[in-house]
């Protein structure tokens, strides 16, 4: 653009200019043919020149005809006046020209230059063309030039660049629009699905929706069989790991059972490996389960199903203790995550309170900064100390080996809500009973 | 006592009919979903143990159709995948206990002793009867602080009549809930049967009540 701009610039002022000198290159022409020698040896002019603003005082038109004369020691020529225009009225052109000794060696090529204007007002740029002629009856060669004022010339075809340069800049930005909003548009698919992707990644949505056009709907198609194919690969690990559990667990019962039966050295020793093995197995599959589960894109599980269906079960597990259950909270969350790890973490969480507390649970359900969710669940029994506390976390310990359980609840919840960035904290109930939190990352609208 | 335990481990399931025989209980087994749903819907049992891991049918889709039938007897659910969806799934489908495998036989025995009491509005183990004293949790029957020696049937008939003590129970009823399926079902063995706990405890503490059946006489509500 820029380089357009100054080339059309360039072409237009390099043909103002050569129309600019024709006229005075027809006025020095005319000079020469009309100019004489009188009888007193004064130069005179036959007729005047047809322009009028030769004749107008300090019109920006001038001509002088006069001899060259070398200005002494500074390799300068300067022209004594013997004929010049009306329009001088009186005041001398600067036309001091090095050059004016070469015109008679030019030959048909006139003298070409510029020098600033009598009319100090109008900031004259005058364009002089000077040739030398030998008239009849003359010895000495004459100078004849004719000047005329450049300025508004130039001025006209600077507004020309300025208008040009604008109107260039203005179709420039135009076309920069036009192809930023055809981008844009074009683009929108690009940005919708971007969107749905980031809505599946965040938990909000199970998979890609929406109409895309046919260059992109491929795209959006693999997507979805990408995620569910996700979805499948961990599903089938999880079944794979619940098979296992099936496969192993009864066989270990069997064989618990026969030993209990024996009640010989042998039949001890296998009871007591065989409550080993089950602990691993129940411990290696739940870590399993956990690490398999963090992979999963696009995971949700709504929040209060879950929470429900154990606030309803607890009381019939623990039915002797008349336990009672209240749930109270911010509806509608939705764990960013596997149901069943959201199942765990409540549930171990709600069946330790249960073993522990005297008559009631309270669980809450809040929604909290940073993307995530606290769940309180608080008993009212009689607590645990921060040294308990750090020994349940620990890996298979029990707390009290008269209330049943396998003692790893604790542990596998703290795994499990490590694994979701999240954390579980426990502190003092206002029953006085233990109070265990958990936040866990929940999905958020955009 | 007659006991339904639906369990596809051949292994286990004779382990666990075993015991509860052992335990003075009438056993049936079943090794699917079908046939245990089956037995559930025409037999009258006092409880049931089932597996949820099932062939055929899976165990909480048998559990579903029995309550949807009206069958109101406990039910102890059994299972290797020990997930809160599964407790939840059970328990909704109406279970009233659980028990995850691996586990001991004698917790599993006496969370069905404690099924079987909630069911008979008792709430220990043991029933008085005066100063007879039948133990369900070790399977034996004392009077006056002495142990009697009955057989397996004898204990499972003065259990059965203990738990529903002061009623009057047909024989039709007794034999449906003393004997298990393979027994060969003669309903005059079980005069016989009567007769020899008769001898053991006392003639006067089971009456016979002509054309009705016979009840063990709870003194309490006798105004002994």
């Amino acid at each position: 653009m820029i380089f357009v701009t100054l080339a059309l610039g360039l072409v237009s002022r390099n043909s103002s200019y050569r129309s600019f000198d024709e006229p005075l290159e027809a006025a020095v022409t005319g000079l020469i043919a009309s100019v004489e020698t009188g009888e007193d040896g004064v130069l005179r002019l036959s007729r005047e020149l047809p322009d009028p603003r030769y004749q107008r005082a300090l019109s920006g038109r001038y001509w002088v005809i006069g001899t060259a004369t070398e200005v002494v020691g500074q390799d300068r020529y300067f022209i004594i006046p013997q004929l010049s225009s009306r329009s001088l009225y009186g005041t001398l052109l600067d036309i001091s020209n090095p050059d004016y000794a070469f015109l008679a060696e030019q030959g048909q090529e006139p003298l070409r230059f510029t020098t600033p204007g009598p009319n100090i007002d109008a900031d004259e740029n005058l364009r002089v063309i000077a040739r030398q002629v030998i008239l009849p009856n003359m010895t000495t060669p004459v100078v004849v030039l004719a000047a005329a004022d450049r300025a508004p010339v130039i001025r006209s075809i600077q507004n020309f660049i300025l208008t040009a340069v604008t109107l260039l800049l203005i179709l420039t930005m135009g076309l920069i629009f036009a192809v930023y909003a055809q981008v844009r548009i074009g683009l929108r698919p690009l940005f919708a699905l971007g969107k749905s992707i980031a809505d599946v990644r965040e938990g909000r949505m199970a998979s890609v929706e929406g109409e895309y056009p046919p260059e992109i709907a491929p795209l959006a198609t693999e997507l979805n069989s990408l995620i569910s194919h996700n979805k499948e690969i961990v599903d089938r690990a999880q079944t794979h790991v619940g098979n296992l559990a099936h496969a192993l667990k009864t066989p270990i019962a069997v064989l618990r059972n026969e030993a209990a039966a024996a009640k010989t050295t042998p039949s001890r020793i296998v009871t007591k490996q065989t409550d080993i093995m089950a602990a691993q197995v129940d411990h290696h599959l739940r870590r399993a389960r956990a690490a398999a589960r963090g992979q999963a894109i696009g995971v949700r599980a709504e929040m209060d199903p879950v929470i429900d269906g154990l606030v309803r079960t607890l009381p019939r597990i623990y039915r002797d203790k008349g336990l009672k259950i209240t749930k109270t909270g911010d509806p509608g969350l939705i764990f960013r995550g596997h149901p069943r790890d959201l199942e765990d973490m409540v549930g171990n969480l709600m069946d330790n309170a249960a073993k522990w507390t005297s008559s009631h649970i309270d669980v809450t359900l809040r929604k909290v900064e940073n993307g995530l969710c606290r769940v309180r669940i608080a008993d009212d029994g009689p607590g645990l100390t921060a040294a308990d506390i750090e020994t349940a976390l620990k890996r298979g310990a029990r707390l009290d080996e008269a209330t049943p359980g396998s003692g790893l609840g604790l542990s596998i919840v703290k795994d499990l809500a490590d694994a979701y960035k999240g954390s579980l904290t426990f502190s003092r109930s206002d029953a006085g009973g233990l109070q265990a939190e958990l936040h866990l990352p929940i999905a958020i609208d955009p | 006592m007659r006991l339904l335990i639906v369990e596809d481990d051949a292994d286990l399931s004779r382990q666990l009919k075993s015991a509860f025989k052992d335990a003075g209980y009438a056993v049936d087994t079943a090794a699917d979903g079908e046939e245990g749903h089956f037995l559930g819907d025409t037999e009258p049992y006092d409880a049931v143990i089932l597996d949820l891991g099932l062939p055929l049918i899976d165990g909480v889709s048998v559990l579903q159709k029995w309550r949807a039938d009206g069958k109101d007897f406990p039910v102890l659910i059994l299972t290797a995948r020990d997930q809160w969806s599964e407790k939840v799934a059970g328990f909704d489908a109406g279970a009233d206990d659980y028990l995850t495998k691996p586990f001991h036989v004698e917790e599993l025995m006496a969370r069905l002793r404690a099924l079987l009491r909630r069911a008979a509005g008792q709430t220990t183990d043991t029933v008085e009867l005066g100063d007879l004293l039948v133990d369900n949790r070790a399977a034996r029957a004392f009077i006056d602080g002495m142990a009697i020696k009955l057989t397996s049937h004898e204990f499972r008939l003065l259990s059965y009549m203990a738990a529903h003590k002061g009623r009057v129970i047909s024989r039709t009823e007794l034999v449906e809930h003393i004997y298990d399926q393979d027994f060969d079902r003669d309903s005059n063995t079980i005069e016989v049967f009567v007769g020899r706990l008769r001898k053991k405890i006392g003639t006067d503490r089971i009456e016979t009540v002509r054309g009705l059946g016979y009840r063990l006489l709870d003194p309490e509500s006798e105004g002994a």
